[in-house]
C-alpha cells in the first residue's frame, strides 16, 4: 500500500519527493517520508483526496536520530470498512533552527500536538497560532527529549537537579553519555 | 518567546438578545490547579462574561513526570511500572498496550490462556474505570451517594486484582510475553459472581442517576461535540461514540482475541438531549459496563488450563525499526510509537498517544458560550485522568 501511496503523492504534489520505506517483516511498520517544505500540501492532499482520504490526525511524534530529527504524523482513517494507519515523516537536518510548516488549519488536533513537539524537541512550526510550551514551564531551558539535552540545574532559584539525586551514576547516564557525545559530534560537522 | 496573550481577542458569546443587553467586561478566572471539578491538577484559564464562558485555555503539565524521557533510560521490562502510572485508573489496559507493542517487535506468540486472561483483566479494569467515571461525574454535579455505590463495587474488582497481582492500583501484572501470575479457579468463580452482582447493580445506577430529572437537566444538550469536531481533533473512545459514531478498535480492527467475542458497541443515540452531549457520553460508558460483563462471561466459558507465559529472550533486544500500536482503553484509543535500535536494551523513543490529552485540547472548542457550571459538567463528562494527559 505504501508504495502506491507514495507514487500517488508524487504524481499529485509536485516536489513532495515521497519515498516509501517498506518494512521487511511484520515486526515493524512501514512509513512514507516526504520533503519537509511540502508537508502542508501533502497532508492537504491526503485529507481531501477521495481515494485515500485520511480523515483524522492521531498524533505527532518527534524522534531525535542525532544526525537528523524526524517529525512523524500518524494519520488515520475512521472508516469501519477499511481501517488504515499511515506514518508520514519529514526529516529535519538543521539542529539549531529546525522548522516545519504547521498543519493546524487542516487538523485542529495538530494544535496541541505541535506544541508538544516544540516543547520537547524545539522544532518550530511556522504559522502556528499559539506556539508555547505545553508540558514544561514557559521559561524552561532546553528541549528535554533531544539526545544532547542536559537538565537545567537551577530553576527560579530552586535547585531542581541536585548532584546527590538517586541512582544518577548507575543508571540514568549510561545510555545518554555516549548519545550526547555522538549528537555533539554530528552537530560539529 | 510568544506571550500567552497573543492569541487574539476572543469573541464574546451571544446567546440571545436578552443576554446581549447584559454584556459586561471580561473577567479572567483560574479554575484549578487545585479544584475538585478538574479531576486532578488541570488548570483552565477561563475568560468569563458574568456567568458565561467566553474563552477557555487549558494549562497542562502540573503532573509532568518526564515518563517518555525516563523510558529511554530503562530496560524494556522496566518501563512497565512507569506505563502503569500513566492512567492510574486503568493500569491494566496501559500495560497491555505496551506489552503488545514490544511483542509485535519481538514477534512473540502469547499463549491462548494468557490472551484470554488479559481480556478478562482488561474488561474488569474497564468496568472499574467506568464506575469511577460514573461516581465522580455524579459528584461533580452535586450528587454524593452514587460515588459511594460506585466505589463499593469498584473495590470488589480491586480486591480481585490485589489477590492476583499483589497491588490494588499499579499492578505490573501484564508482562511482555504473557502474565506474571495465573488466576485460580476459585478467583474465576468469584469473577462470575461479581458479574451477576454488577448486572443488578447497574440497573440500580440507571434508576438512580441516568434517568434522574436533575441529572438529565444538568447534562442533556450540554457540551455538544459533533462527529466533525471529534474527527478534527482525533478524539476516540466514549467521546467519539457518544457523538454517534460506531467506532471501537475491538470491533473495527480486532487485536488480541477480540474477534472471537460477541458484543455490541454502544453509541449515543440522543434518547435524551442530543447526540454528542454530556448525557450521551455518560450513557455510552454505562452501557459499555454491560458489554464488558458480556465479554467476561464469554472468557470464563472459553478458559482452559495452559501456560501463561510465552517464549521471551532473557536479555531483551529488539530489531531496529518502529511500530505504532493502538488499543481501545476505557478513555479512548491509547497508542505507543516505539522506535528501537538494534543491540540496545532500552527503547530509543517511546511516544505515548494519550486519549485524554486529545480530549483536553477539545475544551477551547466546546467551552465558548457555556455557563461555568455547564463547563464543569463538560470536563467531567470527558473523564480525564491527568496522569495520562501530562505523562
Amino acid at each position: 500500500m505504501h508504495k502506491e501511496l507514495a507514487d500517488l503523492i508524487n504524481r499529485n504534489v509536485s516536489g513532495a519527493q515521497a519515498v516509501a520505506y517498506i518494512a521487511a517483516d511484520t515486526k515493524s511498520d512501514s512509513s512514507i517520508t516526504v520533503e519537509a517544505s511540502h508537508i502542508y500540501k501533502v497532508v492537504e492532499f491526503l485529507k481531501t483526496n477521495k481515494e485515500v482520504s485520511f480523515n483524522s490526525l492521531h498524533v505527532i511524534s518527534g524522534v531525535d536520530y542525532m544526525e537528523h530529527m524526524e517529525v512523524c504524523y500518524m494519520l488515520t482513517n475512521y472508516d469501519p470498512q477499511a481501517v488504515r494507519d499511515l506514518i508520514l515523516k519529514v526529516k529535519l537536518t538543521d539542529r539549531v533552527n529546525p522548522a516545519v510548516d504547521s498543519i493546524v488549519k487542516l487538523f485542529a488536533a495538530a494544535n496541541f500536538q505541535e506544541r508538544e513537539v516544540y516543547d520537547m524537541f524545539g522544532i518550530k512550526f511556522n504559522n502556528h497560532p499559539d506556539l508555547r510550551r505545553v508540558l514544561c514551564p514557559d521559561d524552561w531551558e532546553g528541549y528535554p527529549l533531544r539526545k544532547d539535552y542536559v537538565a537545567q540545574k537551577v530553576y527560579l532559584g530552586m535547585n531542581v537537579y541536585p548532584d546527590n539525586k538517586m541512582n544518577m551514576e548507575d543508571r540514568e547516564f549510561i545510555v545518554r553519555q555516549d548519545m550526547i557525545k555522538k549528537a555533539q559530534e554530528s552537530k560539529a560537522q | 518567546m510568544q506571550s500567552r496573550w497573543d492569541i487574539g481577542q476572543p469573541e464574546r458569546p451571544t446567546i440571545n438578545s436578552e443576554t446581549e443587553k447584559l454584556k459586561s467586561e471580561l473577567l479572567t478566572l483560574n479554575m484549578g490547579p487545585q479544584h475538585p471539578a478538574t479531576h486532578g491538577v488541570l488548570r483552565v484559564e477561563i475568560w468569563t462574561d458574568s456567568e458565561i464562558v467566553a474563552h477557555a485555555i487549558p494549562h497542562l503539565g502540573y503532573l509532568h513526570r518526564c515518563m517518555e524521557k525516563h523510558a529511554e533510560n530503562l530496560d524494556f521490562r522496566g518501563v512497565i511500572p512507569f506505563v502503569d502510572r500513566l492512567d492510574y485508573l486503568a493500569s491494566m489496559n496501559m500495560e497491555w498496550t505496551y506489552a503488545m507493542a514490544i511483542e509485535k517487535m519481538l514477534g512473540t506468540e502469547v499463549p491462548r490462556r494468557a490472551e484470554l486472561l488479559r481480556i478478562l483483566t482488561g474488561e474488569l479494569q474497564r468496568i472499574a474505570s467506568h464506575l469511577m467515571a460514573f461516581g465522580t461525574y455524579a459528584l461533580d454535579l452535586g450528587a454524593f451517594t452514587p460515588f459511594l455505590y460506585a466505589f463499593d463495587y469498584r473495590e470488589k474488582i480491586l480486591r480481585l486484582f490485589e489477590e492476583v497481582s499483589g497491588a490494588r492500583l499499579l499492578y505490573n501484572y501484564i508482562w511482555i510475553g504473557g502474565l506474571w501470575n495465573d488466576w485460580t479457579d476459585d478467583q474465576l468463580v468469584r469473577v462470575g459472581q461479581f458479574c451477576d452482582e454488577m448486572e443488578e447493580e447497574a440497573k440500580k445506577y440507571h434508576e438512580l442517576v441516568s434517568l434522574n430529572k436533575i441529572f438529565v437537566q444538568r447534562t442533556a444538550n450540554v457540551g455538544v461535540m459533533t462527529v466533525e469536531d471529534c474527527l478534527d481533533f482525533g478524539a476516540s473512545g466514549p467521546v467519539l461514540r457518544g457523538a454517534g459514531m460506531k467506532w471501537d478498535l475491538r470491533k473495527n480492527a480486532p487485536y488480541s482475541l477480540y474477534n472471537e467475542f460477541d458484543f455490541d458497541v454502544p453509541v449515543g443515540t440522543g434518547e435524551l438531549g442530543q447526540v454528542g452531549d454530556c448525557w450521551n457520553r455518560y450513557i455510552v460508558r454505562m452501557k459499555e459496563v454491560g458489554e464488558s460483563i458480556k465479554i467476561i462471561r464469554q472468557v470464563l466459558e472459553k478458559l482452559e488450563p495452559g501456560p501463561i507465559m510465552g517464549k521471551v529472550p532473557k536479555v531483551m533486544k529488539l530489531p531496529a525499526g518502529e511500530v505504532y500500536v493502538r488499543a481501545e482503553c476505557p478513555r479512548g484509543e491509547l497508542a505507543f510509537h516505539l522506535v528501537a535500535k538494534a543491540d540496545e536494551k532500552t527503547p530509543y523513543r517511546l511516544k505515548v498517544k494519550s486519549p485524554c490529552f486529545t480530549h483536553v485540547s477539545m475544551l477551547p472548542r466546546v467551552a465558548p458560550g457555556q455557563m461555568i457550571a455547564d463547563f464543569v459538567a463538560t470536563i467531567g463528562s470527558i473523564d480525564i485522568v491527568l496522569g495520562e494527559v501530562d505523562r
